[in-house]
């Protein structure tokens, strides 16, 4: 897209281009041979942007983002881990199918600079089913889930707003050094972590090998942040509530962003 | 079957709740014998994870005691406490734990008397709930 560069006046873009006939990531610089982009499959472009933002100093980086990316870098940008200014984003609006699979409530990026924005999906069927279950029911329900887990931290790896360099998941007070599965506390412990953060960007489902409906819990959780304190994650304008005073002044010490 | 005894954590911090609970003792209150009480600094310190792993391992209740709103030794720590400990329990219904298994509550250090009746009174709730579910899982 030479809109990034020419338009926009970006001196990076990164996009995802087809490559031995699979998508991968890319950072293009202007002149760049850019072949076939791909605009059809779901990338965890925030990550990438987390990363590599590290290490390129000068310069402002154009990103290809759905909406979820927006919001997470919104969160990151909150939490100083981006800086905005050295931002372009280019929206991209998911298809149907995609907003199908992540049951994705606000699917159009503040502006679709490619493809159309679809209808946004109705609510979650398996985060309401889960929540109508009897209280020893959805125990059993969670339990035979996170049973499953094998401790291959993909839904931690790949979330792009999980961002501490040591997580506190990897200490054996939380986590048990041998075993799997890691058990229920594992699950809280992000659970309540991202719970204002989570930008329902569904990767931590499509990561688990074990196909736990963690995008369901996700979902759940988030509705609480949002009855609790009225707060939806990946709103540019507001504080997470975790991290305010009951007034909503910004805590003196934040020592803990997570 | 013999009466159900539960096992509660107690968190209090130490410039407020710890010295209720010590004032309760020192004017013999009578209280419970089933709670194990952990000093914190601040009620702000009791983070969530050590209440899930509690839980998790079938602690069958916590309690987490702090100073009353305004009253913090470190000023804004409660106000913290007053948002994730809420927050936690709902996380806990979630999954299909019990919310009423975590509990918060303000007890100054002059709150002797107000230290016994939430101890006896979380303990009458938890003792109504029954045992942990979790108690009974292994992973
Ligand atoms: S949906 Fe999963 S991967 Fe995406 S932001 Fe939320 S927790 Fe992270
Ligand atoms: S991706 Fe799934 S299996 Fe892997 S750690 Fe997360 S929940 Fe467990
Ligand atoms: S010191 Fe008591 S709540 Fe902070």
């Amino acid at each position: 897209m030479r809109l990034a560069f020419e338009e926009r006046g970006a001196d990076y873009l990164l996009a995802i281009k087809e490559a031995h006939g699979q998508a991968a990531p890319v950072l293009l610089r202007k002149g760049d041979d850019a072949g076939t982009m791909r605009f059809d499959v779901p990338y965890q472009m925030t990550m990438i942007l987390t990363n590599i933002s590290r290490f390129i100093k000068e310069g402002r980086i154009a990103v290809v983002a759905r909406r979820c990316d927006e919001r997470a870098i919104a969160e990151l940008v909150k939490r100083d881990l981006l800086n905005h200014d050295n931002l372009v984003v280019i929206g991209l609006a998911c298809s149907e199918e995609q907003i199908r699979e992540c049951r994705c409530t606000d699917p159009c990026p503040s502006s679709a600079d490619i493809g159309h924005c679809a209808a946004p999906a109705k609510e979650d069927q398996a985060a309401s089913s889960i929540q109508s279950m009897p209280l020893p029911d959805r125990l059993d329900y969670w339990i035979d889930q996170f049973r499953k887990c094998n401790k291959c931290f993909g839904c931690t790896l790949n979330c792009p707003v999980c961002f501490c360099d040591d997580c506190l998941l990897e200490e054996k007070t939380f986590t048990p050094e041998k075993g799997i599965p890691p058990g229920l506390a594992f699950h809280l412990i992000r659970a309540v972590h991202l719970a204002d953060k989570c930008v329902e960007c569904g990767e931590c489902e499509r990561s688990c090998p074990s196909d736990i409906p963690l995008l369901a819990l996700r979902k759940m959780v988030n509705q609480d942040m949002k009855r609790m304190f009225n707060y939806t994650s990946g709103d540019p304008e507001r504080r997470s509530p975790l991290l305010t005073t009951l007034e909503g002044d910004p805590m003196e010490d934040d020592g803990d962003a997570c | 079957m013999s009466e159900f005894n539960p096992n509660i954590l107690a968190f209090c911090c130490n410039w407020c709740s710890y010295a209720g609970a010590d004032l309760a003792g020192v004017n013999r209150l009578q209280m419970p014998p089933n709670v194990n009480v952990v000093r914190v600094m601040c009620s702000a310190s009791v983070k969530p994870e050590y209440v899930f792993k509690a839980i998790s391992q079938g602690i069958d209740g916590v309690l987490v005691l702090g100073c009353h709103i305004g009253d913090c030794h470190y000023l804004t720590g409660n106000h913290r406490t007053a948002k994730r400990i809420p927050l936690t329990a709902k996380i806990l219904e979630k999954v299909g734990i019990d919310p009423r298994r975590v509990q918060l509550d303000w007890v100054s250090a002059a709150e002797g008397e107000k230290f016994q009746q939430v101890v006896t009174q979380f303990v009458d709730d938890i003792r109504s709930l029954g045992p942990n579910p979790m108690k009974e899982v292994r992973f």
